[in-house]
Formats: structure tokens, C-alpha cells, sequence
């Protein structure tokens, strides 16, 4: 049996980990269904991956994704290009708009570069699809609402959030 | 209330894992189950997906429970314990945290709540096994992880053949020879059964 150093901390910014947060609302002139926001949401984590590695990553952590619509919740992430990505999630209907949380953890790049390859990765892959990147905001989520509402519930407080000026941590 | 937690690097299937095994482990409103989730960046991507299921979830964000925000941890079992008295708190540290580290921390709680600190399952991911033990440095943090686990669960097995599997379970018991070693796909639903009787059965811990 290999012996090892036991006094390794576990803090992650000691070990080179940084992570990224964003919330983003995309919208779209068409409908979009389930699948194709699932198919979207896999390419953008991605492609926030290739740029995460471009800028001289040594290891994507994990790239994930939330998103909530008034028609369903999706998920999507990767843990690597070579690995591809993975989603899950259903619509009860096509929508036009949805609410998006990502959050890159990647090893070897600073934070800046993480937001940099995140931020680039969701404008390239929303505008090759038509959708446009309404609002953006950094480091915390839109709500603090409970999450086992139903679905539309929760949309119509996003969209409530949207009517007032609470947005500090814009980008 | 027993505390148990599900760790293992970043991307491993913890989350996927913790919405099936804590369903299972509540087993239709029989045992009250709550989670945390210690994720890092500062949006709970995690916490969602799990609160989408009913469960009860609390979220620490801010640092990791094994050194940063341990104190945080302690406080958010008592806090738990006081208002929601849990049979089994189920939690997900970040995917770089020391297992031995979060025990240490949970046990923060022991003086204002009844618990016992169970078993630390570890998540190692079948599917890049020499991507993460011989990663430049955080492949000494993934050998720590192995090291610390009381039971050693191969995730995503459904993904590899069997030459693999064994390949895998070689290499991770060159660094720990006492764990259980477990063979799990959150998918398929292989090991998850067997997960929830090792933390039903898992012997109390009040060192």
C-alpha cells in the first residue's frame, strides 16, 4: 500500500481550483423545445470547456448547468471535450424565454480566465442559435425563492424581479 | 441523526447520486432525510437540482466545510437538528474536500446536536482514472480522497467494460486496502442499494 502526505489541506483555491458563477435569461423569437435547449446547453458547457482549456487549463473540473423555464427544468454539464456532455430534463411545452445558472470549476487558470472562457462560450453558442443574452448577472442567482414551487410559480417571480431595479451585481 | 458523506472529485456523479440515494434512504417518508451541499462557485447549481426533487437542502457556499467554512458546517447541523430533526443528514462537500476533514468538522456539532458521524463514501470516477491520480498536483488531493474513504465507490460504471472496472478497483486499492469497494452507477441504478445499507449500518462514530 502507497503511503501519502496526509497533511494536504483541502481548501481549493490552495490546489489552483477556481470557479465561476452565472446567471443568465436567454430569449429567442421562435419556440424552443426541450430538446433543443438541452442540445444548446450541452454545446455551450463545451464549448466553455475548449475555451476554459484554451486559455491553458489543466483540468475541467466541471462545467454545469441549470435551467428553469415556466415549462420544466433542464440540466447539462461536462467534465471534459473528451468526455462530452450529458443533460436531462423535460418540457411540458416549447418556451421562448429561460433562466440559465452555470457555474466553470476548472484547475489552472485564475478565476478571470474561467469568467472570460464562461462568458465567451454562452455569447458564442446563444447568438449561432438566435437567442439573445437579455441580462446577465455575476456571482449569485435572479431569486431566493424556494425551489420546490411549481415551475410556473417560480418563472412569474423571475419575471416579477426583472420589473424592479434589484440588479447590483450586474455585469 | 447521522451524518454521512458522499465526496469525491470534481464531476464524479456525487449530485446524481445524493437524488437517488437520498430517495431511497427516506424510503417513502419512513426516515426523514436532509442534505447539504457544499459547492464551489458561488451559484448552487447543485442545491437546485436536488431542492427539484422535494428534498430538503441547505446550501454553504463561501469556502469549503472541510477548512474555510467549517464552523458554518457545524452550526448547519445543529441549526438542522434543532428544526428539522433529521434521521440522516446526507453531505455533499466540494469535489476537492479531504474526507477526514469533513468528520472533523461535523463532529463541530456534536455538542449542540445529537449526532454521529458515519460513513465517508468516496466517488472515483471509472471513466478517467489516470486523468485524475496522475494529475499534476491535484492528483495528490484525489489520492488523500481514496485514502480517507471508509467505502470506496466506483461511479459510472455502466460507461466502462469490466476489464476496466477491475483495472480501476487495481489502482485505487493501491492507496487503501481496507475500504469496501462498491461498483455504482447512478444510471442503471447498480450499487445504490448497497450504499443505503452500508449507511444504515455503519457503526457510530463519537470519537
Amino acid at each position: 500500500m502507497i503511503d501519502f502526505n496526509r497533511d494536504e489541506k483541502g481548501c481549493y483555491t490552495d490546489h489552483g481550483v477556481s470557479g465561476y458563477a452565472v446567471a443568465v435569461k436567454l430569449s429567442r423569437r421562435e419556440m424552443m423545445g426541450d430538446e433543443f435547449v438541452r442540445n444548446t446547453a450541452e454545446e455551450m458547457m463545451l464549448a466553455i470547456a475548449e475555451k476554459c482549456s484554451e486559455l491553458g487549463a489543466r483540468t475541467i473540473g466541471h462545467i454545469k448547468s441549470h435551467v428553469r423555464t415556466e415549462s420544466g427544468t433542464i440540466k447539462a454539464d461536462t467534465i471534459g471535450v473528451l468526455h462530452g456532455a450529458y443533460s436531462s430534463g423535460k418540457f411540458l411545452y416549447p418556451v421562448k424565454d429561460l433562466y440559465m445558472a452555470i457555474n466553470s470549476v476548472v484547475h489552472g487558470i485564475p478565476e478571470e480566465a474561467v469568467k472570460a472562457a464562461t462568458l465567451e462560450g454562452i455569447h458564442e453558442i446563444a447568438e449561432k442559435y438566435r437567442m439573445t443574452v437579455v441580462r446577465e448577472k455575476e456571482h449569485a442567482y435572479f431569486d431566493e425563492f424556494d425551489f420546490v414551487l411549481p415551475p410556473q410559480n417560480g418563472f412569474h417571480l423571475l419575471e416579477a424581479q426583472f420589473a424592479g431595479e434589484d440588479f447590483e451585481d450586474d455585469i | 441523526m447521522k451524518v454521512t458523506q458522499v465526496a469525491g472529485f470534481l464531476g464524479c456523479g456525487k449530485t446524481t447520486l445524493l437524488l437517488k440515494l437520498s430517495r431511497l434512504l427516506a424510503e417513502n417518508g419512513k426516515r426523514k432525510v436532509a442534505l447539504i451541499v457544499n459547492e464551489i462557485g458561488e451559484i448552487p447549481v447543485d442545491g437546485k437540482i436536488i431542492e427539484e426533487s422535494g428534498m430538503r437542502v441547505k446550501d454553504i457556499g463561501g469556502g469549503c466545510i472541510c477548512c474555510e467554512v467549517a464552523v458554518s458546517f457545524g452550526k448547519t447541523l445543529v441549526m438542522l437538528y434543532r428544526d428539522f430533526r433529521p434521521d440522516h443528514i446526507l453531505v455533499e462537500p466540494t469535489g476537492v474536500a479531504i474526507p477526514h476533514q469533513v468528520k472533523s468538522a461535523a463532529k463541530m456539532g456534536m455538542r449542540d446536536a445529537k449526532l454521529t458521524v458515519g460513513v465517508a463514501i468516496v466517488l472515483f470516477d471509472a471513466t478517467r482514472p489516470a486523468e485524475l491520480l496522475d494529475m499534476d498536483m491535484l492528483g495528490r488531493l484525489v489520492i488523500n480522497q481514496v485514502q480517507d474513504a471508509d467505502v470506496l465507490a466506483i461511479s459510472k460504471v455502466d460507461a466502462v467494460d469490466d476489464a476496466t472496472r477491475a483495472e480501476v478497483s487495481k489502482r485505487i486499492r493501491e492507496f487503501n486496502d481496507r475500504a469496501d469497494v462498491i461498483y455504482l452507477s447512478s444510471f442503471t441504478g447498480e450499487g445504490i442499494e448497497a450504499l443505503k445499507e452500508v449507511i444504515l449500518n455503519w457503526g457510530e462514530d463519537t470519537a
